[in-house]
C-alpha cells in the first residue's frame, strides 16, 4: 500500500489546496497518471501517481487545504505495508477562501508548536555539572603564572567583601566560585575542617573572625588608644524610657536605654564635632566628617560586626530607635551588606548587655572614638547628702590620641554623662 | 489588524509605499508579470503600471547600478535580488558604489534604495538558494542592514526601510514566507530597534530572521525543563540596538547568539564582543554563538544537520549555564 | 551641406546590422527538408541516432518532473523542448572537447554518458553535483547564471598554452546573456582568439521575462561587436544544429577564433518545477511552438523517408525500459552525511574547520547518548 503524502512542489511551500481529483476509489492507475490537481501559493500543479495500482482511499476533499506531508490518497500497489506503519491522520485547515478561522494558532514568529517542542536534548538540573565542562571550541590551556581562576562577578564580590582570593581554595575544581567567596567572608558554622584530639580542638581562622582580627590588630597598633571613664546616675533617663514605653504614641518604637545612649552621644558629637574625624595618614590630613555614620557593635552567630547607621545625626529619637532595631535584626539574621559595614565615622558598643560595667574598647579602624556603655545597676548614690539607691551605669570612651586630646575626649564623655543624667540638658543647648 | 503571510505582509507594505510616494519604484527579475518567484510583488504591476513595477533584464549588477542612477534622479528604488546566492554579481555595485557614494560626495548625495533579499535555508533548495550573507554587508560601512522574522515586523519594516534616505539591505527569511501572523495597523517600533520577544532570567538567546523561530522553540523547550530563557529578535543588524542587547545581557548574565550564517566571522562575533566589553562584570559566562559550520552550504539532504537547530541551541544554553 | 548631414552621410555607408542573420534550417517544422536541406543532404542514419538521443532525453525529463511531483526530487528544471539544440550540438563535438553547461543541459549530459542517477543527484538534494567532469568532459552544472562562460574561456586559454586543438564549448541561455560575465567572456575570448564555442539556447523565456524585455537585438548580433563568428540556427531542427555546430567547430579548431551560435528553441515547461508559466505566458505562445516540436519534426521526417515501424517500436520499448531505470535510480539516490562533508571543503587541513568538525561529532554523540 502506498500512502501518498502531499509533497512540497515549490521549494519551501507549506500547504496546498485540493482543486480537482482525477481519480476515485476503485480506479486503476498507471505510474505517472494524474491523480489530482492542487493549488499552491505559487501555482496549480498536477500530481502524478508514484505507482501503478488501485485507488484504495481518497483522504482529502476538494476545496480543503492541507499541510505538506499530509497523506492525501492511498494506492494499493499489491505490496503489503511494512509492519508498524503509523496511521497518519490528515491535519485539516479550513481554506482561506471559505472564510473560516484557522484551527492552528497563529503566532508572531511562525509555527511554534503548542505541544512539547520536538528535540533530543534536555537541560539538566539547575547548577549541576554539565556533560562536558570543557567546550570543544575552548582554546587550549595556556601555562600561566597567575594561579587565581575566577570569573569577573566573583572577583568583584571578593573585593567588596574584602576577601583575598589568594587565600581561597576552591571547594570544587580550580575555579573559585561565588559560594567559595561567600563562605570565606563568613565563618563556617558548617565547616570545621579541624583535626581534633581529646585534648585539643582546632577551629580554622577564617571568615568574620579573620576579618575582625585583622581590623583589631590594625587599629590597636596604629592608633594610640586612651580610655576615659565616667560613672553616671542614669535614673532620670531610665524613668523617661519607662514613661515613653508606656505612652500610647511610642508603642511601635523599640526604645531601650542604649538608644538613649546613642542619642546622647550624637548630641555630644554635635557639640564637639572634632571627635567625629579621621586620621588620613597618606594625605597627612585630618578629615573632619560633617555627617555621623554611627557604628553599632553587634554580636552575631558569625562573630562581631559593626554595621553603621548612615547620617544618624539627622535622625530623631524615633528614627534612631527604628534604625537601630532594624540594624540589629539584619545583623542577627546574617544579612548585613558590605556597604552597611563601610564608611562608619564613630562607634558605640553595648558591653553592658554582656553584664560588665566597663572596658577599654578598641577603635573601629579609621575612627577617632568609640563609646562603651556598661550595665545599668541599682547602686548606692549620694543625693543631697543622703545615700539613696539610684540606677547607675559606667561609660568608657577610647579615643585616638593622635587627633583627639584628653581635653576633647573628656569633654565629650562628660557631655554624654550629663545628658544621660538629665535628658533635660538637651533642652539647654543647640 | 489582519492575518497575513510574511510574504503577503511585505506585499502589503510595498503596496502602501507605492501608494504613499510616487517616487517609489519596484524593480527586479520577474517582479512584474509573474509577481515574483515568491509572489511577494504579486498584483503590483497591475495596479501601479510598468513605470513603477519594472521587470528588469537578468543582471543583478545592472539592477543595483541602475537603481543608483534612478536614486540620483530623485527616485526611491526598491530592488529585488531573486535569491541570496545571486547578490554577488551586484556586490561590486553595492559595496564600492552604493555604500560609499554619500560619503564620497561629502554628504550631498542621498541613496534611498532598498535591496530586498530572500535569505536563508531550510527549504530543500539547490545551491546558491540558501545563503546567509548578512556579514558581508554588515561589515560594509555606509549600508544599513535589517532582517525581519515575522509578518507584523515585515509589514512595518519594509515601509520604514523605504522611507529611510539611506541604502538598506532588507533580508526576508524565505523559509518563513508562508508563515501567517497578525499584522497591526501601526508600528510600535522603529526600524533599528530590537524586539524582546520573551523575557528570561537564566539565559538570553539573540537571533534574527529565520533563526528567531528556532530560538523561540529552544526557549520553550528550556521552559519545559524549568529554565527561564529569553529571546531577543535583533531586527536590525547594522546598526545593532546596543541598548537592548546590554539590558537583556545584564538581566540574565548569559547570552547565546543564534544565526543561520556560519559562526566563524558571523555577526554573532560582533555581538559577542560588544556584550563582553560593555557587560563584563555582569556576565556569568562568555557569550556563546550557534551558527552554521564554516563550509559552503551543503546539499539539502543534510541541511538540517548543518543549520543550528533546537538541540544545538539547547547545547549552547547548557554550556552557558555550566559556567 | 549641414554638419548633421555630413555625419549622417559618413555613417550611412556603414549601417550596423540590428536584424541579424536569417535562421539556418535543414528540416522545416512539418518534417520536410528545406532547400538548404536538399542541398545539404540529410543523413538518415545520423537522424535516427539523434532522434533516439532526443527521445530518451525527453522521457527522462518527463519522468523527472513526475518524480518531483511525487516528492522524490526537490526540484527539476525541464529541458523539455530543447532536446534538438542540445543533442545536435553536443554530438557535433568530439567526445574529448570540454563542455561547460549551465543547469538545463540534461539531454547533452546524457549524450556524454552521464547516468540518470548522477544527473538527478543534485536535484534530490543529495549532493551539489553528480559527476566527475574529468570522466565525461562535462563540467558540473553552474546555477549562478553565466559564470560558466568565463570558466570556459579560461579553460580555453589553457588549451591554447598547450597548443592542443581541443574546442571548449559552453552553453547558456538568453537570460544569462544579460549578465556581465557572459559579455566579459565574449570580449575576452575574442581578443585572445580563444577556441571557445559559445552556444546560446534562446528558449524565449528567462523565468517570466521574454526576450523582448531581455535584449534589443537578436543575441547573435552581439557577436560581430565583440569579434566573434556568429551563427543563427533553428534550435528545434536537430540536423541543422548538428550541421552548424560541425562547421563552427571546424573553423575554431582551425584557429579561426571563438564563435557564437544562437539556437532558437522553446522552453515548453516552466522555468522549474516551482514555476507556473500560465501566469505570464499565453497558451497561444505555447501552441505556436508546439507546432515546431523538435521530436515530431524528425519523427515525421523519418517516417517520410521510409523508416519502418520496427524502429519506432523498438525505440518505444527502449524508452520505457529507460524510464523504469530513471525512476529506480532516483529512488536509490542517497546523500552523504554532513560529518563527511567537512573533509571536502579544503585541500589541506584547516584548523578552525577541524574544530567545528569535532564539535559536530561531539554534538551528535551527545544526542545519541541522551537518546
Amino acid at each position: 500500500m502506498i500512502e501518498f503524502a502531499l509533497p512540497d512542489v515549490g521549494e519551501g511551500l507549506t500547504e496546498a489546496e485540493i482543486v480537482t481529483w482525477h481519480v476515485v476509489v476503485g480506479d486503476s492507475v498507471e505510474i505517472n497518471d494524474t491523480l489530482v490537481e492542487i493549488e499552491t501559493a505559487k501555482s496549480i500543479v498536477e500530481l502524478p501517481s508514484p505507482t501503478a495500482g488501485i485507488i484504495s482511499a481518497v483522504h482529502v476533499d476538494v476545496g480543503k487545504t492541507v499541510d505538506v506531508g499530509t497523506i492525501i490518497v492511498s494506492i494499493d500497489d499489491g505490496v503489503a505495508a511494512p509492519a508498524g506503519m503509523p496511521s497518519l491522520e490528515p491535519e485539516t485547515v479550513e481554506s482561506a477562501a471559505e472564510g473560516e478561522p484557522e484551527e492552528k494558532p497563529l503566532v508572531l514568529v511562525g509555527k511554534v508548536p503548542t505541544a512539547a517542542v520536538p528535540r533530543k536534548r534536555h537541560l539538566g538540573s539547575k547548577k549541576s555539572a554539565p556533560a562536558s565542562k570543557t567546550p570543544v571550541l575552548a582554546p587550549p590551556a595556556r601555562p600561566t603564572d597567575r594561579p587565581i581562576r575566577t570569573k569577573p562577578p566573583v572577583r568583584l564580590l571578593a573585593k567588596q567583601l574584602g576577601v583575598d582570593l589568594a587565600n581561597i581554595v576552591p571547594a570544587d575544581g580550580d575555579v573559585i566560585s561565588r559560594s567559595d567567596v561567600e563562605r570565606a567572608a563568613s565563618p563556617a558554622s558548617d565547616v570545621a575542617v579541624a583535626v581534633d584530639t581529646p585534648r585539643e580542638s582546632r577551629v580554622p581562622i577564617k571568615g568574620v573572625r579573620k576579618v575582625t582580627a585583622a581590623a583589631m590588630t590594625k587599629s590597636a597598633f596604629t592608633a594610640p588608644h586612651v580610655t576615659v571613664w565616667l560613672t553616671v546616675d542614669v535614673t532620670k533617663s531610665m524613668d523617661m524610657v519607662k514613661r515613653l514605653k508606656a505612652d500610647r504614641n511610642w508603642q511601635g518604637v523599640r526604645l531601650t536605654p542604649f538608644v538613649f545612649v546613642a542619642r546622647a552621644f550624637l548630641l555630644a558629637i554635635q557639640r564637639f564635632p572634632d571627635i567625629n574625624a579621621r586620621w588620613d595618614e597618606e594625605a597627612q590630613e585630618i578629615v573632619l566628617q560633617h555627617y555621623v555614620n554611627l557604628g553599632i557593635a553587634v554580636a552575631t552567630p558569625r562573630g562581631l560586626i559593626v554595621p553603621n547607621i548612615k547620617d544618624s545625626d539627622r535622625l530623631d529619637l524615633t528614627g534612631l530607635a527604628n534604625a537601630l532595631d532594624a540594624l540589629v535584626q539584619t545583623a542577627r539574621s546574617g544579612k548585613t551588606s558590605p556597604e552597611e559595614m563601610s564608611h562608619g565615622t564613630i562607634t558605640i558598643t553595648n558591653i553592658g548587655a554582656l553584664g560588665v560595667d566597663a572596658g577599654t574598647p578598641i577603635l573601629n579602624p579609621s575612627e577617632a572614638a568609640i563609646l562603651a556603655f556598661g550595665a545599668v545597676r541599682e547602686m548606692p548614690w549620694v543625693v543631697n547628702g543622703e545615700i539613696v539607691p539610684r540606677m547607675v551605669a559606667q561609660l568608657a570612651m577610647s579615643f585616638d590620641h593622635r587627633l583627639v586630646d584628653g581635653a576633647l575626649g573628656s569633654h565629650v564623655l562628660a557631655k554624654v554623662g550629663r545628658l544621660l543624667n538629665d535628658p533635660g540638658e538637651a533642652f539647654l543647648y543647640v | 489588524m489582519a492575518t497575513m503571510t510574511l510574504g503577503g505582509a511585505i506585499n502589503a507594505g510595498l503596496r502602501k509605499a507605492l501608494e504613499d510616494d510616487d517616487r517609489v519604484v519596484v524593480m527586479g527579475e520577474d517582479v512584474g508579470v509573474l509577481g515574483g518567484v515568491f509572489r511577494v510583488t504579486d498584483g503590483l504591476l497591475k495596479d501601479f503600471g510598468e513605470g513603477r513595477v519594472v521587470d528588469t533584464p537578468l543582471s543583478e549588477s545592472g539592477i543595483v547600478g541602475t537603481a543608483i542612477g534612478l536614486a540620483l534622479r530623485g527616485y526611491r528604488p526598491v530592488c529585488e535580488i531573486q535569491f541570496d546566492g545571486f547578490v554577488y554579481p551586484a556586490f561590486n555595485q553595492i559595496v564600492s558604489q552604493l555604500a560609499k557614494m554619500r560619503a564620497r560626495s561629502g554628504g550631498l548625495l542621498s541613496f534611498p534604495i532598498v535591496i530586498r533579499i530572500p535569505v536563508g535555508g531550510g527549504i530543500g533548495a539547490v545551491e546558491h538558494h540558501s545563503e546567509s550573507n548578512e556579514a558581508y554587508f554588515a561589515h560594509t560601512a555606509g549600508l544599513r542592514v535589517v532582517s525581519c522574522s515575522n509578518p507584523d515586523d515585515a509589514f512595518h519594516m519594509i515601509q520604514q526601510a523605504i522611507a529611510s534616505d539611506d541604502p538598506v539591505i532588507f533580508y526576508e527569511p524565505k523559509r518563513r514566507y508562508w508563515d501567517k501572523g497578525e499584522v497591526s495597523d501601526t508600528s510600535s517600533f522603529d526600524l533599528h530597534q530590537a524586539s524582546v520577544l520573551r523575557e528570561g532570567t537564566d539565559c538570553t538567546l539573540v537571533a534574527h530572521g529565520p533563526a528567531v523561530t528556532t530560538a523561540m522553540a529552544a526557549a520553550a523547550a528550556s521552559a519545559e525543563d524549568g529554565f527561564s530563557v529569553g529571546v531577543v529578535d535583533l531586527r536590525t543588524i547594522s546598526p545593532l540596538d546596543v541598548e537592548t542587547l546590554q539590558t537583556v545581557s545584564r538581566v540574565s548574565g548569559r547570552v547565546v547568539v543564534v544565526h543561520e550564517a556560519s559562526t566563524f566571522a558571523g555577526i554573532g562575533a560582533e555581538i559577542a564582543a560588544l556584550i563582553s566589553e560593555s557587560c563584563f562584570y555582569e556576565l556569568e559566562a562568555p557569550v556563546l554563538r550557534v551558527g552554521a559550520y564554516n563550509m559552503p552550504y551543503p546539499p539539502a539532504s543534510v541541511e538540517d544537520d548543518f543549520l543550528p537547530d533546537v538541540d544545538r541551541v539547547l547545547e549552547a544554553v547548557a554550556r552557558s549555564l555550566s559556567y | 551641406m549641414s554638419t548633421s548631414t555630413v555625419v549622417e552621410d559618413h555613417f550611412s555607408k556603414f549601417a550596423p546590422d540590428r536584424d541579424g542573420q536569417p535562421l539556418f534550417q535543414l528540416i522545416d517544422p512539418t518534417g520536410k527538408p528545406t532547400s538548404a536541406g536538399e542541398s545539404f543532404g540529410i543523413d538518415v542514419e545520423l537522424a535516427q541516432e539523434l532522434y533516439s538521443d532526443m527521445v530518451m532525453a525527453r522521457r527522462l525529463d518527463k519522468e523527472a518532473l513526475a518524480l518531483q511531483r511525487q516528492g522524490e526530487l526537490s526540484l527539476w528544471l525541464m529541458s523539455w523542448g530543447q532536446e534538438a539544440a542540445q543533442v545536435g550540438s553536443i554530438r557535433a563535438l568530439r567526445s574529448t572537447d570540454m563542455v561547460f553547461p549551465s543547469y538545463r543541459e540534461h539531454a547533452a549530459a546524457l549524450c556524454r554518458g552521464i547516468s540518470p542517477a548522477d544527473l538527478m543527484r543534485q536535484w534530490k538534494g543529495a549532493a551539489h553535483s553528480g559527476w566527475d567532469p574529468a570522466e565525461s568532459r562535462f563540467h558540473i552544472y553552474s546555477l549562478v547564471l553565466g559564470t560558466q562562460t568565463l570558466h570556459a574561456t579560461g579553460y580555453a586559454a589553457g588549451v591554447v598554452l598547450e597548443k592542443s586543438d581541443e574546442v571548449v564549448a559552453t552553453y547558456f541561455g538568453d537570460g544569462a546573456a544579460s549578465q556581465g560575465d557572459v559579455n566579459e567572456a565574449f570580449n575576452w575570448a575574442a581578443v585572445g582568439s580563444l577556441p571557445v564555442l559559445f552556444f546560446c539556447q534562446n528558449n524565449q523565456w528567462a523565468i517570466s521575462t521574454p526576450t523582448a524585455t531581455q535584449m534589443r537585438t537578436p543575441l547573435h548580433v552581439r557577436a560581430a561587436g565583440f569579434g566573434l563568428d556568429s551563427y543563427h540556427v533553428d534550435g528545434n531542427d536537430v540536423m541543422a544544429v548538428h550541421a552548424v555546430t560541425t562547421r563552427a567547430v571546424e573553423r575554431i579548431r582551425d584557429g579561426g577564433g571563438p564563435a557564437l551560435i544562437e539556437a532558437q528553441t522553446y522552453r515548453f515547461g516552466g522555468h522549474s518545477s516551482s514555476d507556473d508559466p500560465k501566469r505570464y505566458r499565453s497558451d497561444d505562445d505555447f501552441a505556436a511552438w508546439e507546432l515546431r516540436d523538435p521530436l515530431t519534426r524528425i519523427e515525421t521526417f523519418l517516417r517520410n523517408v521510409g523508416v519502418g515501424e520496427d524502429y519506432f517500436d523498438e525505440l518505444a520499448e527502449e524508452e520505457n525500459a529507460f524510464a523504469a531505470t530513471v525512476r529506480e535510480a532516483c529512488k536509490n539516490i542517497i546523500g552523504i552525511p554532513l560529518v563527511e562533508l567537512f573533509d571536502r571543503v579544503y585541500a589541506e587541513p584547516h584548523a578552525t574547520l577541524d574544530l567545528e568538525a569535532a564539535a559536530h561529532a561531539a554534538h551528535l554523540a551527545s544526542l545519541g547518548s541522551e537518546g
